[in-house]
């Protein structure tokens, strides 16, 4: 990652109002061209919100949003940027009823993979993802991590230019957890991928630069050994938490210069 | 860029395959041939009338259909909100629009595979008598077309909840508004003061753009028709709600009589009831 990368994602001072609730308030950040971006926070802090926002399913109360030089939330520019962006939700929510073949096929439908190309993504995605033995039973009686990987498998049918991943290793056992930031930093490589999670670990693992929000405000915004700069990043990030509303209020160096 | 069929053909598909890839499709299915089944021959007077045709099912088929066809759709938008995957669906590269018509479609695809079970009451009525097979054409085509709307209206019910069971409620509730007005002038009276309260309620959701307030107007408009009503400040009210009967556009069909206006009064309900469904499922941009 360089800073002349241009800039895939980028969020203009987003806020999300529910009512008298502020899910999150006044957040701008910018993630370059092939960066692995951590989107950090504890829970509750607005990330998937965020991320709801980023992908066009919400739109901001105010500010706005521009993914890969366009606004989600303009109708035409918003399928265009669909077809360009794999999404794995919270949760990874999934159709029970369907096995994961069937599932990549209706998606691949839905995104009008013509059957050749849908036959080698399905082929790419389910070795990526480690699906093959359990590509034709019904996704009901999966377990979370393998459900979590058909999510991923998902995200990953139309081989996009950005990423967006919702808590992409909940729900998964270590060797899992290993397997997938595995994957996200093989992806890295040549995709734009912003990942929330909660996990510290994670961020060193597989992170170029991390956006942390807490309360619904930007936090941090900076690289990791920034954010470790000043102790370990446990103990930032407690800091951050505990202190957001002052934190927030005093920029760090690194969130001036974006 | 217009409509793209291909998609709905897959979310439709989706449907269908969902709902008959279930046991619960198969009871639900199944029930309807039986209700279906004794409307039609289990009645008083079936025999004695000595007539091989569907008049005595085609009295109780609204009534019928109003509480099968919620049944049916009370899933297609709860269980995508209570599964997350609605969210899902949404940010891939497809048009509100087209969710909408796919999962109408693939409703309708289950209702009308439904009905084409219910057929079986002809081959009853041909083992027993000679059914004249225009007639039969035009009852069924009415059922379907009743289904048609009740399908619209089952399917905007099941936006309103995330709750399955809500979802009925509610589309069985607007279905039998369609079917009890027309039945009695006190009947029309309250369907209209039921339609006046949501479409305030509509109105302010468009005008504010938030639902914030939204059981205000709907009560406040409601209070307003039920005073026009009962002062008769407006003296055809009831007239007027009561041509919304479902009966009365119905009753043609099983008469042999397909008249284009009662065929646009149910597509009529299903294409308001989608554009509602396309409406609100807009509103999460708000």
């Amino acid at each position: 990652m360089t800073t002349s990368a241009p800039v895939t994602i980028r969020a203009n001072a987003i806020s999300k109002v529910y009512g008298d609730f502020v899910a999150v308030r006044d957040l701008s950040f910018e993630v370059r061209k092939g960066t692995v971006a951590a989107f950090l926070g504890p829970n509750g802090a607005g990330k998937s919100t965020t991320m709801k926002m980023l992908t066009g399913y919400l739109a901001p109360s105010s500010g706005s949003v521009e993914l890969l030089g366009k606004d989600p939330g303009d109708a035409e520019a918003r399928l265009e940027l669909a077809r360009r962006l794999g999404y794995l939700p919270e949760n990874g929510p999934l159709y029970l009823d369907m096995t994961p073949r069937e599932l990549l096929e209706f998606f691949g439908a839905i995104r009008k993979l013509d059957a050749a190309v849908l036959a080698k993504a399905l082929e790419r995605v389910v070795e990526q993802c480690a699906i093959g033995d359990v590509l034709d039973k019904p996704i009901g009686k999966l377990s979370k991590g393998y459900r979590q990987r058909v999510g991923m498998a998902q995200a990953l049918l139309s081989d996009p230019e950005v990423l967006i991943l919702d808590e992409p290793t909940s729900g998964l056992d270590p060797l899992q957890i290993r397997e997938v930031r595995g994957l996200i930093r093989e992806l890295g490589q040549e995709k734009t991928i912003l990942l929330s999670t909660h996990i510290l670990q994670e961020v060193e693992a597989v992170a170029d630069t991390v956006v942390m929000i807490h309360e619904g405000r930007l936090v941090f915004n900076g690289t990791v050994a920034e954010l470790g700069a000043e102790g370990s990043l446990e103990s930032r990030f407690y800091a951050l938490a505990g202190a957001a509303p002052a934190a927030s209020s005093t920029p760090t160096p690194t969130q001036a210069e974006t | 860029m217009g409509i793209d069929f291909t998609i709905i053909r897959a979310i439709a598909r989706r449907e269908l395959g969902s709902y008959l890839g279930n046991p619960a499709g198969y009871v639900f299915l199944t029930l309807f041939i039986a209700a279906t089944g004794a409307g039609a021959f289990l009645q008083a007077g079936f025999f004695a009338r000595n007539l091989a045709d569907l008049a005595l099912l085609n009295k109780v088929m609204p009534a019928i259909l109003m509480l099968f066809v919620p049944a049916v759709t009370m899933n297609v938008w709860a269980e995508e909100r209570r599964r997350g995957t609605d969210e899902l669906l949404l940010t891939m590269p497809v048009r509100d629009i087209e969710v909408v018509l796919g999962k109408y479609f693939g409703a309708l695809g289950v209702f009308t595979v439904g009905l084409g079970f219910g057929l079986a009451h002809v081959a009853v009525l041909s083992r027993l008598g000679d059914p004249d097979i225009g007639l039969m054409l035009s009852t069924y085509l009415g059922y379907w077309l009743v289904g048609v709307a009740f399908v619209g209206v089952g399917l905007l019910a099941s936006m309103f909840s995330a709750n399955a069971t809500v979802a009925f409620i509610l589309g069985a509730l607007g279905c039998a508004g369609l079917v009890f007005a027309g039945t009695a002038p006190w009947a029309d009276g309250i369907v209209g003061c039921a339609l006046v309260a949501g479409l305030a309620a509509l109105i302010w959701v468009t005008v504010q753009g938030s639902a914030d307030g939204a059981g205000y107007a709907a009560v406040g408009g409601g209070l307003i028709a039920l005073i026009t009503w009962l002062t008769g400040t407006y003296a055809s009210f009831e007239a007027t709600f009561a041509k919304l009967s479902v009966d009365h556009h119905f009753y043609g069909f099983g008469e042999g009589i397909v008249r284009l206006g009662d065929v646009v009064y149910f597509v009529g309900i299903a294409v308001v009831a989608l554009y509602l469904c396309t409406f609100m499922l807009g509103r999460r941009h708000w």
